[in-house]
């Protein structure tokens, strides 16, 4: 079963009947994974991780993390912005490597990375970078302006995000 | 995907091979500061985005967005201005046949003078980006948009108010 049809599937909440094998592009991959992320359902965006995968979140100066830490940041933004919209720029395939351009959005409902809950609005521009290696996503990197996210979120200086 | 350690030794062939070589060159005359070189590289509408330069004022906010001709430049300038040794550190190039191009990078580089608000205190930076460059079949970059986090950079310069 591909990627793409596993997290369907659980979106279902009812199993999927077993397809024939079709190969999977990594962009099929890479989708698959938005779109958990997308109905905030971290289980189904972390399916597409492979068991190893290497997660580097540049502005949670998380380097060389694995899922754990994605999953941590996947449950917090689900917790934080239950109203999420994704809006994908672009997705781009370059060999094994996709790099999504994706916008995050959504009104701030509890404490978010430190961040007091005053219900702002949210809109942050990022850049995720995957490695695809078969149908796992092997590798990722996400790049986005932490100084945007905190000017959204009224947070005035950068070593007292808790107060606002 | 082109990894910089695998590069072919011979001229590119294929269109991603040459759309990396274009972007491989770009960020070869950016070491060496060479602006105009870098704008040569582009199309005369190249166009430019630097996702998280935004500046808040009392009524505007100003974006890094624009085309290379007119804010690209004055950006790199400014940015040589203040860090005269500003360098970048490339780590991947990866392209497809449609000209599309995502170079991870560090861009680097100890202030001297002021930029922005950052008053100049002789920090560096050590600043993870991804670029994504478009190349046209004629081999000329038209688009240029880059991810960053402003923060980290902000942080490592002893600047610590958002705005």
């Amino acid at each position: 079963m591909n990627p793409l049809s596993r997290v369907l599937g659980r979106l279902r909440r009812h199993p999927v009947e077993e397809e024939p094998a079709v190969p999977t592009s990594p962009r099929q991959t890479v989708e698959a994974f938005l779109t958990g992320f997308r109905h905030l359902d971290v289980d189904a965006a972390l399916s597409t991780l492979s068991g190893d995968a290497g997660v580097t979140i540049h502005p949670l100066q998380i380097v060389d993390g694995g899922r754990d830490e994605l999953a941590t940041l996947l449950q917090d933004i689900a917790r934080s912005l239950p109203d999420l919209l994704l809006t994908v720029r672009s997705v781009l395939e370059l060999g094994q490597v996709v790099v999504a351009e994706i916008k995050i959005e959504g009104t701030q409902a509890a404490d978010f990375l430190g961040v007091v809950n005053q219900e702002k609005h949210l809109d942050v521009d990022s850049a995720w970078r995957f490695t695809v290696a078969g149908e796992q996503i092997t590798g990722i990197d996400v790049y986005w302006c932490q100084n945007q996210l905190l000017r959204r979120l009224a947070v005035k200086r950068t070593d007292q995000i808790a107060i606002v | 995907m082109t990894e910089l350690a695998a590069a072919p030794p011979t001229a590119p062939t294929t269109g991603s091979e040459k759309a990396a070589a274009v972007a491989t060159e770009f960020f070869d005359r950016y070491r060496r500061q060479d602006v105009e070189g870098m704008t040569d590289l582009c199309t005369d509408n190249a166009d430019f985005s630097y996702i998280p330069f935004e500046v808040w004022a009392k009524q505007r906010v100003f974006r890094g967005d624009g085309k290379v001709r007119t804010v690209g430049k004055v950006i790199w300038s400014g940015l040589i201005n203040s860090f005269p040794n500003l360098g970048n550190v490339v780590h991947h190039v990866d392209a497809n046949d449609n000209g599309d191009v995502a170079v991870a990078c560090d861009i680097t580089g100890t202030q001297q003078i002021a930029w922005a608000f950052i008053r100049p205190a002789g920090g560096s930076i050590v600043a993870p980006h991804l670029f994504l460059l478009h190349v046209n079949p004629d081999g000329l970059i038209d688009s240029i948009r880059a991810y960053w986090d402003n923060a980290q950079v902000c942080r490592d310069l002893g600047h610590l108010e958002v705005d």
